[in-house]
């Protein structure tokens, strides 16, 4: 096993563990979208506003996700150490 | 021998940038769990904004606007975490050190490790954000009023991710056990 080798594996490893912020924005995307069903149950004709609030907020929820999936994307396919 | 010495044998085998390249790909993935907080957090406010404009469609626009400011800040750990893994893939400071590199590389995994403690004012910013959210939809005149107490308890909430920073920081620029 050489030098490479063990940078590729070690990426691996890294690639996976950066993906586990992928567990974040799921809490939280779900709880908004349980608030946003909770709000359209109560006030119906409300809906078209709480909607974009509910989508602009999980929308920013997303965004540490789209960072860990970034970071792991860079160390399977454009990895800087070789 | 037993096992443990004979996968450091193993470790040092390879030359002193491979170790440390490669235990800077395992940091830069541990830096990222950070992400975890803010996506809580934030997920949090923006259920607190659906439920906030579901009560008071009238106030919709402040109580996007506290939610907004509010994700803004919860976001912070999770962009500290994001720099400080896009050094270790871009900008390695460590493999120009002088030193052991077995150190050096745990010290590119320890500095992973430090940052994610974002994970907590992640989640805590994010629940102060949709506290927020809830007042300012009740009463949306108090918006200045509130606006201010949860940047102040943010604020305090940042404190242990900066700690953090700086231990990371500390690992990757001025390592104490490289004299």
């Amino acid at each position: 096993m050489n030098g490479v080798d063990l940078i590729k594996a070690c990426s691996a490893i890294g690639a996976g563990l950066a993906m586990i912020a992928g567990i974040g924005p799921g809490i939280g995307q779900g709880y908004a979208a349980g608030k946003g069903a909770e709000g359209v149950g109560r006030q119906p004709e409300a809906q078209g506003d709480i909607v974009r609030t509910m989508l602009l907020g999980a929308a920013v929820a997303e965004t540490t996700g789209i960072y860990g999936l970034i970071v792991a994307l860079i160390l399977l396919f454009a990895n800087p150490f070789f | 021998m037993n096992f443990v010495e004979q996968f450091f044998d193993w470790l040092l085998s390879f030359d002193k940038e491979t170790l440390i390249y490669a235990a800077s790909a395992i940091g830069a993935g541990l830096a990222m769990i950070a992400g975890i907080g803010p996506g809580v957090g934030q997920g949090y406010a923006a259920g607190k904004g659906a439920e906030a404009v579901g009560l008071n469609p009238k106030g919709s626009k402040q109580s996007t606007m506290v939610m907004l400011l509010g994700a803004a800040v919860a976001e912070t750990s999770g962009i500290l975490a994001l720099v400080v893994a896009i050094i270790l893939l871009y900008g390695n400071p460590i493999v120009n050190v002088q030193g052991a590199s077995i150190i050096l590389a745990a010290s590119a995994i320890g500095a992973g490790f430090s940052m994610i403690a974002g994970i907590g004012p992640g989640i805590g910013q994010g629940y102060a954000a949709g506290k927020a959210t809830e007042a300012v939809g009740r009463r949306p005149k108090l918006h200045s009023a509130v606006v201010r107490t949860m940047f102040l308890g943010q604020a305090v909430a940042q404190t242990t991710g900066i700690y953090a920073l700086i231990i990371a920081l500390v690992l990757m620029f001025a390592n104490p056990f490289i004299r």
